[in-house]
């Protein structure tokens, strides 16, 4: 099959590899984005759109992107191609990440993973950390004390970054090779995509917990937590669909709330 | 002969080669030279002259193909630090370029208002902001280095504790941040120089450098708020028709929020600073 498109003189266009893919699912207006890839291409043809052209067979196997334009590690444009979405997808993707029932995420970025969000909403969570984090430290001292003065802690930044940064790389590859060594295909990019939305409860999540009530701010960062949870353990068992796994699901599930619970201890006491 | 590739070139680099052709007709003193006396003066600026004028240096002359290729180079790498570029071409003949030679002022003086006009361009109205290309063409990154710096000092100069962390901080957050930025938009498939662009936004930092100073020299928190939130307001207006205009118009959002992310990550900490 993989011959059968990189002869063609318009292999440099998506043609109709991922369209086929997103006719089996059930059809929602995603399907335009998909028809957008089409075209997009030749707009912005120019010098990225070198990315595009296949070079062979690609070496991650078929369930992977279709064409695989890798010029290297040190080459910009053979990164475009997980950067390669719209304002709307982005937006799309990020409502749904809102919704932990729906099992359905990794069939959204199935032909088009990104990693975008997990950059963009793990930075933003690193900030929203840090600073709400000082704002509620500040506030919680002078409920209780209400002499204490301002004061910006700035390991707070350094702890969040560290933090965030970590737990959002390292625990898509641990399941990543740990799916591979069980046997089960795994795709790296849709786990770090995966991921990276899930944490978007979280900045929503921190704007709640600046109320200076603790047993608020346990319920808020509980509720939070399970969410998140939820989202990354359901979508997790609908990829995996083996029933021979659930002990990862439930690792991830367990993972995510342990983030949960040490954002509540350490930034918003 | 290179007219395939003749490019037009920019006043101040067209200068430079008149300069070095003076040099060499000044230089050319003896020799089997005999076309020297019936040369024409300098052809009109359209394209790299400096091929019309091999036929009488090939003789006793470093050749011309490193000297017009050095002359193409000038074009391309306007003044990147203040030993300037016009001297490597210098060492083979004559008196040297006066770039070299001249006092140290004059050369401060010379990058100095090549900031205070490129700040003029970027971040105060003026007709040029709406065309990218026409409004930083002879960036430096001078101007960044100073405004990030400062702007590290004096949000460590404001904090009364961990100052030298606070500076690492703000100085690792706008450094990297300004590549961070310019590599997301190639990356989105937008169309951008490098150091154009990172040149763009050290240079959209200056009204948050104005902010921190104010709230250096005021400690009031209203007044830091409203300080921080208009210097705010106005670097996301220096910075958004160059971001905006490199990516494609659907996803200008996802090029621009990374920029308004960095700029409010900044304010809060000139904010919070205390």
């Amino acid at each position: 099959m993989d011959e059968s498109y990189t002869s063609l003189p318009t292999s440099h266009l998506l043609g109709s590899v991922p369209a086929a893919i997103n006719e089996e699912k059930n059809a929602s207006n995603y399907e335009v984005p998909g028809a957008n890839m089409q075209i997009f291409p030749p707009n912005n043809g120019g010098e990225r759109g070198k990315g595009y052209q296949t070079l062979g067979s690609p070496p991650e196997g078929f369930e992977q992107q279709p064409e695989n334009g890798w010029k290297g590690v040190f080459s910009i444009s053979s990164y475009t191609q997980y950067f390669n979405v719209d304002t709307d997808i982005v937006l799309n993707r990020l409502m749904s990440s809102l919704y932990p029932i729906g099992g359905d995420f990794f069939s959204k970025i199935d032909a088009n993973p990104d990693l975008y969000g997990l950059i963009w909403i793990s930075t933003t969570l690193v900030f929203v950390l840090a600073a709400f984090g000082n704002c509620a430290t500040y506030l919680m001292e002078k409920h209780s004390d209400s002499t204490t003065s301002w004061n910006f802690d700035v390991s707070y930044v350094n702890l969040a970054a560290g933090s965030v940064y970590g737990y959002a790389i390292v625990v898509p590859v641990a399941f990543y090779f740990l799916l591979q060594y069980l046997g089960s295909n795994a795709s790296l990019v849709r786990f770090w995509c995966l991921w990276g939305y899930s944490l978007s409860v979280f900045v929503l999540a921190s704007f709640l917990l600046l109320i200076p009530v603790e047993f608020l701010r346990w319920i808020i960062i509980i509720l939070a937590g399970t969410a998140s949870a939820c989202f990354v353990a359901l979508n997790l068992r609908s990829y995996t669909a083996g029933s021979d796994l659930s002990l990862m699901v439930v690792a991830a599930f367990f993972l995510q709330l342990a983030l949960a619970i040490f954002i509540k201890v350490w930034f918003f006491p | 002969m290179s007219h395939s590739d003749t490019v037009p070139l920019h006043q101040s680099s067209q200068s430079d080669i008149d300069e070095i052709e003076s040099l060499i007709n000044a230089s050319v003193q003896s020799g089997p030279t005999t076309v020297l006396p019936a040369r024409p003066p300098s052809p009109p600026r359209a394209s790299i002259p400096v091929v019309s004028s091999s036929p009488f240096i090939q003789s006793n002359l470093p050749p011309p193909p490193p000297l017009s290729s050095s002359n193409q180079k000038v074009p391309s790498v306007p003044a990147p630090a203040p030993p300037p570029p016009p001297s490597f071409g210098a060492s083979g003949f004559g008196p040297v370029p006066n770039t070299l030679t001249e006092p140290v002022w004059d050369t401060v003086k010379r990058d100095l208002s090549r900031i205070v006009s490129n700040l003029k361009l970027v971040v105060f109205p003026n007709p040029y902001r709406e065309d990218p290309g026409k409004a930083l063409r002879d960036w430096d990154l001078w101007g960044p280095f100073f405004f990030i710096v400062f702007l590290g000092l004096a949000l460590s100069w404001s904090a009364s504790v961990k100052k030298s962390e606070v500076f690492a901080v703000a100085f690792a957050l706008l450094a990297a941040g300004a590549v961070i930025l310019t590599l997301n938009v190639l990356l989105l498939g937008g169309h951008i120089i490098f150091f154009q662009s990172l040149s763009l936004l050290g240079y959209c930092l200056f009204p948050l450098v104005v902010g921190a100073v104010i709230c250096m020299l005021k400690d009031n928190v209203m007044l830091k708020v409203i300080a921080v939130s208009v210097t705010l307001a106005w670097s996301s207006w220096a910075a958004y028709p160059f971001m905006s205009s490199a990516v494609n118009p659907r996803r200008k959002a996802l090029a621009l929020y990374p920029v308004f992310l960095m700029y409010v990550s900044v304010g809060f900490l000139i904010i919070a600073i205390d």
